[in-house]
């Protein structure tokens, strides 16, 4: 009974290698397919993402699945990549160190962002073709099982997928909330079509935003990126009196030059009466000039300014690591304890099977012996004799699971079928 | 239960506030799951205790709750354990406890440091003196929150203005929030604190005219503390509405629900400390003066 990974990510296959053995979901398929045909016996689950490729493989036989170099030649075959080329970077493990590796990478310690949540999705996905393709069984079952409870834990215990990390999420979640409780009765205006502007949008309008108003020096491309976000096309020549009504403003062009002086901006200030604005200026170079932020009941804040946020995000979910390391161990612990005592069932039901044929035999003796028991006297003997069986078990089988913590528990197998003469 | 309930003291409920708000101050340094419910589960055990204290005075030492400078204080008190726990359960991210249950103890120590004697009442002035009482503790009510709500508004419009991402366990409230919050405070505290300074105006006055209970004179020192308070309150409201349409007028109310605030804390140090002819019983005893008996020495 073992488990065995092998694989890369982000962090040992370079892209364009990473790209040739990438699977899509009906590919995964295909290929657990075929490992079903040429290594039957075998449980295995397929994981492919952007930043990896893992092949988990398990067997309860004792030869165990196939060891890492097979797998890694099999993943090589399967996506018709040179097997030189990919055993030099694809990488495995086997035991613990495969358990540990899953669990980190269910709760998104090994990914490319740290603590990113749509990893979790990823391995339930890889999990259900695995299911369906029929490669799966109770080892890898209870494996991907334990992975999704490490990564629950690691999530809700400890804060390394909590921080935003993205530039407009940062700038919506963080800051623009901080300065406005709801956004469905706020003006959102977009200046340029800039790539980040439909990304913070998205954020806006997940925060309720609904009054959005875009400008542009091309009035083809204002209508085309109203259309597609759910805004109003205006000229740019309204640029000022839109800077006069807007609540929020997102700037994405690419100008040369600021969009908005200091000048134009006190021009129209007193027209604002007083209203809160926020700039979220991500265009480089800027777009507003950055004195604008020091007036009154202005929050202006440029792409360094939400980077620098983003990175102390980073810095603190990177020192959250060692608590959330610290949850992986336990739940591998429990997980490998839990596996060795598997090893014991066996053994475990051919003493309970020899006890229960033994005390059967007894009883049918002591019944012929006592023909005038009734019903009632012979169900008391029997769950008299059932306790004793019970307690007497109970020993080597508590003894059982406490070894079973430190390792597969082989002597007091051993010592028991030797003891009870029960067969391997 | 009477029992249990006469057992209750100050001491109980201010423990458990105390430990809600070590627990409320834990949280800038770690995360934890259960520190939230252990915190909430604090302030209602200290909110219970103090509101069975609050009914068992009330029916024990017929000292209703307005009837003394203790139980002033001590219902102040209640209120704002009351809105502080309201507000963390509607609000979990955001650290009320820290602001507010500071304020909740300070008044238990003052209620502490405070004569426990009823006012003295007659029948013809205990309405004006329940209205004069119930006005100025809304109006205190209403310059905590308000000043609270204005510090959590600079606070976060400095985190905002050094473009720092907000601190874990540490999340205020919007600035549009926390502005909406101290402007109406501010207004609130400005009628309450003028109908209080004029109903304690309409009692002297009922006092005097027939000669009840001793007059408290124009120049007793929290006739003019609470004077100068209710002046500046209305002041700063006027101002607050003075400045809305401006882009710093946020920024000023804030300011100046700090500075109520702060005001307020000096006004209780003066009433707690102070010598004052406010709510004694008069110097020489009249026939005609009903002092409120302890109910078992009826």
């Amino acid at each position: 009974m073992s488990l065995t990974f092998v694989g890369g990510s982000h962090r040992t296959v370079p892209i364009e290698l990473r790209e040739r053995l990438a699977f899509s979901a009906d590919q995964a398929a295909e290929a657990l397919a075929r490992f079903r045909r040429q290594f039957p016996g075998s449980e295995a689950v397929l994981l492919s993402t952007c930043n990896r490729v893992e092949l988990y493989a398990a067997a309860e036989q004792q030869q165990g699945p196939p060891p890492p170099d097979e797998l890694a030649l099999f993943l090589a075959e399967c996506r018709g990549v040179d097997p030189t080329s990919a055993g030099q970077v694809l990488g495995g493990d086997q035991g613990p160190a495969a358990v540990k590796h899953l669990f980190c990478v269910a709760a998104g310690l090994d990914s490319m962002v740290l603590g990113e949540p749509q990893i979790v999705a990823q391995v339930k996905q890889a999990w259900q073709i695995a299911q369906q393709s029929g490669t799966t069984g109770p080892l890898t079952g209870e494996l991907f099982q334990a992975a999704l409870r490490a990564a629950k834990r690691v999530a809700s215990e400890t804060a390394v997928g909590r921080e935003r990390l993205s530039i407009p999420s940062v700038a919506v979640a963080d800051f623009a909330s901080g300065v406005f409780e709801r956004f469905d009765d706020k003006r959102v205006l977009l200046i340029g079509a800039g790539k980040m502007a439909a990304e913070t949008l998205r954020y806006l309008r997940d925060a309720g935003a609904r009054d959005v108003h875009v400008v542009n020096r091309t009035a083809g491309r204002a209508e085309q990126l109203a259309q597609r976000l759910g805004g109003t096309a205006r000229p740019y020549k309204d640029l000022a009196t839109e800077l006069i009504a807007a609540d929020l403003i997102v700037s994405t062009t690419g100008a040369t030059e600021p969009v908005v002086t200091l000048e134009a901006f006190l021009a129209i200030e007193p027209q604002r009466q007083g209203r809160p604005l926020v700039v979220l200026d991500l265009a480089v170079p800027r777009d507003f000039d950055p004195r604008i932020g020091k007036q009154a009941g202005v929050w202006l804040y440029s792409v360094d300014d939400l980077g620098q946020a983003c990175e102390a995000n980073r810095q603190r979910r990177q020192r959250e690591m060692p608590a959330a390391l610290t949850i992986v161990d336990e739940e591998t612990r429990r997980f490998m304890g839990d596996l060795h005592h598997r090893s014991t069932v066996p053994v475990i039901e051919q003493l309970r099977a020899g006890w229960n044929e033994t005390g059967e035999a007894e009883l049918d003796r002591l019944f012929r012996k006592l023909p005038d028991l009734d019903d009632a006297a012979r169900d008391e003997i029997r769950r008299a004799f059932d306790r004793y069986a019970a307690k007497m078990l109970h020993p080597p089988m508590a003894s059982l699971r406490s070894e079973s913590h430190a390792g597969p528990p082989h002597g007091l197998l051993d010592a028991l079928r030797r003891l009870f003469d029960l067969k391997e | 239960m009477a029992d249990f309930v006469s057992r209750i003291s100050v001491v109980c409920f201010a423990a458990s506030y105390g430990v809600a708000l070590a627990f409320e101050v834990t949280r800038l340094w770690f995360r934890s799951g259960v520190r939230g419910a252990t915190m909430v589960g604090f302030v209602t055990a200290g909110l219970l205790a103090q509101t069975l204290y609050l009914v068992w005075r009330a029916a024990t030492v017929t000292a209703l709750p307005l009837s003394s400078a203790f139980d002033w204080y001590l219902l102040a008190a209640w209120m704002l354990a009351a809105g502080s726990l309201w507000m963390t359960l509607a609000n979990p991210r955001t650290p009320v406890g820290l602001f507010v249950l500071p304020v909740v103890l300070g008044l238990i120590g003052a209620a502490e440091l405070s004569s426990r004697e009823p006012f003295p009442q007659s029948p013809a002035t205990q309405i004006w003196g329940i209205i004069h009482g119930s006005f100025n503790l809304a109006m205190s009510v209403a310059i905590v929150l308000g000043g609270l709500a204005g510090s959590m508004w600079l606070i976060q419009a400095g985190r905002l203005a050094r473009k720092q991402a907000p601190l874990q366990g540490f999340r205020m409230p919007s600035l549009e929030k926390l502005s909406l919050w101290s402007s109406r405070m501010a207004i609130i505290a400005a009628w309450t604190g003028g109908s209080g300074f004029l109903s304690g105006m309409v009692l002297n006055a009922v006092n005097r005219q027939r000669g009840l209970l001793e007059t408290v004179p124009w120049n007793d020192p929290v006739v003019l503390r609470m004077g100068m308070l209710v002046v500046w309150l209305i002041a700063a409201a006027i101002i607050s509405r003075a400045v809305v349409r401006q882009a710093s007028g946020r920024r000023i109310t804030a300011v100046l629900s700090l500075i109520s605030l702060c005001l307020l804390t000096a006004s209780i140090l003066w009433g707690v400390f102070g010598k004052t002819r406010h709510g004694m019983p008069p110097q020489s005893s009249s026939s005609r003066l009903v002092i409120p008996a302890r109910r078992g020495d009826a």
